[in-house]
């Protein structure tokens, strides 16, 4: 057995990780909720978060815009807008059209759309197949606590990951288009019955998910130092498997399930002999027993076998 | 104030409304009389706009409202009782109330249209917290009924809201129809209970395999072969 230290350590990093990859899970999930469709160039938005805030952040360095305080608020709006309305847009391109088709055609459509969206950065960004180092913003150092160590900069990516879900939260609950969201995601005709705009509500929500995907991937940024044109595919598979094995539909069960995702990974790496090499199978191996015994998720009503 | 005029409606091949003419009037309680499939849940689709009609236009205050989109519809004062009550089944029966206010969303009397709705219907100020999916079939038709008065409608659309109801409440609830009508509410009401319908209604219409088959006054078709033969039974 390895020490406590070790396994509350991994369970911190577990966390953390875990918070990216739920904010990645919303999405998927309010897609499925509002239009029952699984959207795969979400990976692929998250990657483009990223490198919009990147840009952002060397923009704003060119104008001397270089202290946290001055640089983030900005980084994260521009992020948050450009990848939401990118988001908006590969809806009204892939998926609201082919709405009454197959799924199996937004399937495609949706991949050949992340496809188009990492060439375009691997072309278009300068050296773009290239890692990306990624601004240190975040505030550095730390302390211990019983063994295990705290950085400044982790507890400071999981505030802002768990600020940006408490807002979601917040909007979905509270407000007319959250109202709006949750009507469709229950009975679309009804909705519309009751005086509610599809159309804007299914932009709402994409704009949503998008917008937190971006966040996700300024996240990743802080944390990993860097970002690749690539880190959507496994960003998007992790996602997807957060919102399924959370419940698809269910907000709150993809966010327990990015944080679920993110725990198992660091603890298999702790607690298995080589762990580390093999946190991916260990994780995915568990996503597969929960679609194999609960295919509805911890928290979802609708089946997975709907996709 | 509601009017089709030549109104036919499709889906894919399939022809569902031919051609339906019908009027009601401001203040007045209307009814269409069918059998199922005749296309009466499609006629409340087709004038709420959720599906369009490929020719004739429907006409709402002296407005046509054919070609606008379903919001733009229920925001000129309509509201539906859909057929099979479309509750919103995760929601509590406050959020279905706030659902049916949508329009206005926070309108500065939501607690008194709210509370007019439970003095209406004791039940739901009990079971307020409660999701609707937990209410038996009286609550929810309750709910159904109190969620589409939220919004104040100048037109109330009614689709088969009995369906389902034990004959107590059944009886209650076209009572309850009645009143709303009486303190000036327009209402449309589509059912297949003629006799009870026939007994509140001021006039009606006819619908068979999509066409108007019969139209006049609640007297007249009471009296009518057609309705006798066809509803009543007599």
């Amino acid at each position: 057995m390895p020490p406590l230290e070790l396994l509350l350590q991994q369970t911190l990093n577990g966390v953390m990780l875990g918070v990216m990859y739920a904010l990645i899970a919303v999405g998927f999930t309010l897609f499925f909720g509002v239009l029952d469709v699984i959207h795969f160039s979400h990976g692929d938005i998250f990657m483009l978060g990223a490198f919009v805030g990147l840009s952002t952040l060397l923009g704003l360095a060119v104008v001397g815009l270089r202290t946290p305080l001055l640089a983030l608020p900005p980084a994260f709006a521009v992020a948050v807008l450009v990848t939401g309305l990118v988001g908006v847009g590969a809806e009204r391109v892939c998926v609201k059209p082919l709405a009454r088709s197959s799924p199996l055609m937004t399937l495609l459509a949706t991949l050949s759309l992340g496809l188009v969206l990492r060439e375009s950065v691997l072309i278009f960004y300068p050296r773009g197949a290239d890692p990306k180092p990624f601004p240190q913003l975040l505030p550095a150092g730390g302390f211990e606590v019983g063994g295990v160590a705290v950085r400044y900069e982790n507890l400071t990516i999981l505030a802002i990951g768990f600020a940006a879900m408490i807002g979601v939260d917040l909007v979905i609950r509270r407000t007319r288009m959250g109202a709006a969201i949750r009507a469709v995601a229950q009975d679309p005709e009804a909705a519309q019955m009751m005086g509610v705009n599809l159309d804007r509500t299914v932009d709402a929500t994409f704009f949503l998910g998008s917008g937190l995907a971006a966040v996700a991937g300024m996240l990743s940024g802080f944390y990993y130092g860097e970002i690749h044109f690539i880190m959507g595919i496994t960003g998007g598979v992790i996602g997807f498997s957060a919102a399924a094995i959370g419940g698809l539909g269910n907000v709150y069960g993809a966010i327990v399930g990015g944080l679920l995702f993110g725990v198992l990974q660091t603890t298999a790496a702790a607690l298995i002999p080589r762990g580390s090499e093999f946190r991916d199978v260990v994780a995915f191996a568990v996503v597969m027993l929960f679609l194999i015994f609960k295919p509805s998720g911890i928290l979802g009503e609708k089946s997975v076998e709907r996709v | 104030m509601l009017e089709l005029r030549e109104v036919s409606t499709r889906y894919g091949p399939i022809t569902v409304l031919r051609s339906v003419s019908l009027a009601v009037g401001a203040g007045q309680l209307a009814c269409l009389l069918g059998p199922n499939g005749a296309g009466k849940t499609t006629l409340i689709r087709t004038i709420l706009g959720i599906v369009r009609p490929v020719s004739g236009s429907i006409w709402l205050d002296g407005a046509r409202i054919d070609r606008l989109r379903p919001h733009q519809i229920v925001a000129r004062g309509v509201a539906v009782v859909p057929e099979g009550r479309r509750l919103f089944p995760k929601m509590t029966v406050e959020e279905n109330l706030r659902m049916g206010a949508f329009i206005e969303w926070a309108p500065a009397d939501f607690a008194a249209r709210r509370d007019h709705v439970f003095s209406l219907f004791p039940r739901l100020a009990e079971r307020r917290r409660q999701s609707a999916a937990t209410m038996s079939g009286g609550e929810q038709a309750m709910l159904a009924m109190g969620r589409a008065l939220m919004s104040r409608p100048r037109l109330l659309l009614l689709d088969e809201p009995s369906l389902g109801l034990a004959p107590v409440l059944v009886e209650q609830l076209f009572a309850m129809v009645q009143a709303i009508n009486q303190s000036g509410t327009t209402v449309f009401l589509v059912e297949q209970n003629a006799r009870k319908t026939l007994e509140i209604a001021h006039h009606g219409f006819l619908l068979q395999k999509g066409e108007v088959v019969g139209a006049g006054s609640a007297e007249s078709l009471r009296r009518s072969e057609l309705v006798r033969h066809a509803y009543l039974r007599t």
